[in-house]
């Protein structure tokens, strides 16, 4: 599902350049659970963002979802994280001006298409999550449990092969965070979905089947 | 859901700055399409109404210009007066009208309107209805007929009133009577819009003002109201707007007896002397004659031919097309400034779209983060402003047709145009594609600028 091989990506802040991150190999099977830990800094968002193809490595090879997107033109990594990868983020990340339903079906818009059919997954998704009645509800109308289990919804709605969350129970309540996490792990398991989290919270890492020590995957120098 | 969704939700957030948006586009579209429905209007307008004016004979000391439009459009003033001799010339194949051959030649004068809408009254004889031809057909009525008043009967009252003038200049005791304004003379034919405004339909009355109401000198002629017999079909020209009285009428009108007969001022002598001389029934005065030549050899006599020292002939075919490029040379300035205001109006939507994306980084971002490429964030962008541009652009033009709507008669009496507001134009479609086009073009530099939005750094933004 996913494989990395000698990835590494620096930021320039004027002359100086600081590398952001560096990875030796790591190998992720398909629906295979992984929690990506390491203290701040450590390169897990960055990590994360090459995964999705929104950024692009100086060098090494990335292999997500069957291809090698490091050697893909940007509009075709677009289009492949769209149709291949569901993003949840610390802040959810949600459009305010959408309802919960169009918020999902944005989704499904840069994916899969956003047809008739697409709707009723959105519906079908949203009810699942408990929102059914809560489908032409803004963001700011929707209580924090709620509007991560939309950016759930919305991760899931073109049914990816893959899930990258960062950090996902942020600075909300835990009780509600982790409730709603257990539900996406399960309906990831449930439909065989590859799942990656980066976080540095150890109570999220244990929800996953395997955690893996940013650290430990830098190359020796 | 769609791009285009995305793009309209955008428009509704930022509502107001829509709206401001969208009105100087409509302001733009609206001007430029007015000024195209007014020149090509006036195009219309004076090169339709032309026709069944082949000649217009009108005072030498006028311009040819002035005499067109005033005959033929009833703008402005009537230029002056000549003696009816003319008329009696050109009819008879004698003097001015020896080998001008004509159709005919119908005496006309002016200088009376009616109602506050100042319609122009045209006193003439009743061959304006049964010989003079519009675009190959006599003028047809909605309802009623013509009045009874024959060039014999001008000929005829023209005699008795050069023998009433005659008689008093020469201070006989008791000259011939002044003839009486006969009652079957006291009747008007109007034009459609004079019906339509002044609520008037067979039967009704139109009394007949010295001048034009409200302005200095002008009076009522009581005496002279005259009973409405025949109401024109609309014919989409000036003719819509003018009443006809019979020329007997406009003759015998109270006041009138001074300026009826014009007399030449010998050499050497006082004008008030000229008030003492005899008068000739051809010296009553007109403000034109409308001429149809027989044939083409009639009109190249008349052209090459005519000369009177008080009289000019004009050609309206000649005459209007110079009078249009002239029009036409303004209508291009006025064109030009509406493209500077269409100008401004598509960078006011640039300025307005590249001032949101700096608060529109992170909404970006997430699209693109969900999958979208560049070039859909580009289309969504660019979409908002060909969007505005094109509500502008509609409502621009329907604002067109509202101002015609509404000023249509104001400028039909300044101008002798008439705005069909009614009538819609290819190029109105035209407009709406290239204002669009033009609107969305300026939307392609923010458009770029929000495609070229960083995802990682504004993704990682905690707002």
């Amino acid at each position: 599902m996913i494989r990395l091989h000698d990835v590494h990506k620096d930021y320039a802040f004027g002359e100086r350049r600081v590398t952001a991150c560096d990875v030796g190999d790591l190998r992720i099977e398909a629906g295979e659970q992984v929690a990506l830990v390491g203290r701040s800094g450590t390169g897990k968002t960055t990590l994360l963002h090459i995964l999705a193809g929104i950024l692009r490595p100086d060098r090494g090879e990335v292999e997500v979802v069957g291809a090698r997107i490091d050697r893909m033109s940007e509009a075709a990594r677009d289009r492949h994280r769209g149709r291949h990868i569901g993003m949840v983020y610390q802040t959810f990340n949600l459009l305010q001006p959408f309802s919960a339903l169009e918020n999902v079906l944005l989704g499904a818009l840069f994916g899969r298409g956003a047809g008739g059919e697409a709707k009723s997954r959105a519906e079908t998704l949203l009810q699942r999550v408990g929102l059914g009645d809560r489908l032409h509800h803004r963001p700011s109308e929707l209580s924090v449990g709620q509007v991560q289990r939309v950016a759930i919804c919305r991760a899931l709605v073109n049914d990816p092969e893959l899930i990258l969350m960062d950090e996902p129970l942020g600075n909300q309540d835990r009780t509600t965070g982790v409730q709603v996490l257990d539900l996406l792990l399960q309906m990831a398991r449930d439909g065989n979905k590859t799942v990656v989290m980066v976080t540095h919270d150890p109570e999220s890492a244990k929800r996953m089947q395997r955690t893996v020590e940013l650290e430990t995957l830098r190359r020796p120098a | 859901m769609r791009l285009w969704s995305i793009s309209l939700r955008n428009l509704r957030i930022r509502l107001v700055a829509t709206v401001l948006t969208t009105t100087s586009i409509v302001v733009a579209t609206a001007l430029y399409a007015a000024i195209l429905v007014m020149a090509g209007q006036t195009e219309q307008r004076y090169k339709g109404s032309v026709g069944g004016y082949q000649a217009v004979i009108g005072p030498k000391d006028s311009s040819q210009l002035e005499l067109v439009l005033n005959t033929i459009f009833n703008v402005g003033e009537a230029p002056g007066l000549f003696p009816l001799r003319i008329c009696e010339d050109l009819r008879a194949g004698r003097g001015v009208g020896r080998r001008a051959q004509v159709r005919y030649a119908i005496p006309q004068a002016r200088g009376d309107s009616v109602s506050r809408f100042n319609f122009p009254v045209v006193a003439t004889i009743d061959e304006m209805f049964s010989k003079f031809e519009r675009e190959g057909a006599p003028l047809v009525f909605e309802r009623g007929g013509a009045f009874t008043f024959s060039y014999d009967d001008l000929q005829a009252l023209a005699r008795e009133l050069a023998n009433h003038e005659n008689g008093r200049r020469a201070g006989e005791a008791s000259p011939p009577s002044r003839p009486q304004l006969r009652k079957e003379w006291k009747q008007a034919v109007i034009g459609a819009r004079v019906a339509r405004s002044l609520a008037l339909d067979i039967g009704g009355i139109v009394v007949p003002v010295h001048g034009k109401m409200g302005e200095f000198g002008f009076h009522e002629h009581p005496e002279a109201a005259c009973e409405v017999v025949g109401i024109l079909a609309p014919t989409n020209s000036p003719l819509d707007s003018t009443i006809f009285l019979p020329l007997g009428t406009h003759l015998l009108i109270d006041g009138h007896e001074q300026g009826v007969f014009l007399v030449e001022t010998p050499p050497g002598k006082n004008p008030d002397d000229a008030k003492k001389l005899p008068v000739e029934p051809g010296g009553i005065g007109l403000t034109a004659i409308v001429v149809d030549p027989k044939d083409h050899f009639g009109a190249r006599f008349l052209r090459q031919e005519f000369s009177a020292k008080d009289a000019q002939v004009a050609w309206p075919q000649d005459v209007v097309p110079k009078f249009l490029r002239q029009l036409g040379n303004a209508a291009d300035a006025l064109t030009v400034i509406a493209w500077l205001v269409l100008f401004v109006a598509a960078v006011a939507i640039a300025v307005a779209l590249y001032n949101t994306m700096n608060e529109r980084r992170r909404e970006i971002a997430i699209m693109r983060s969900l999958g979208a490429r560049r070039v859909q964030i580009l289309a969504i962008i660019a979409g908002e402003a060909a969007v505005l541009s094109f509500v502008g652009a509609l409502l621009g033009v329907a604002l067109c047709h509202l101002a015609a709507f509404v000023l249509r008669d104001l400028v039909e009496d300044m101008t002798g145009v008439y705005l069909d507001w009614l009538q819609w134009r290819a190029w109105e479609a035209w407009l709406v594609v290239g204002v669009t086009a033009i609107g969305a073009t300026a939307g392609l530099l923010p458009a770029v600028k929000g495609s070229m939005t960083q995802v990682a750094d504004n993704l990682a933004q905690n707002y």
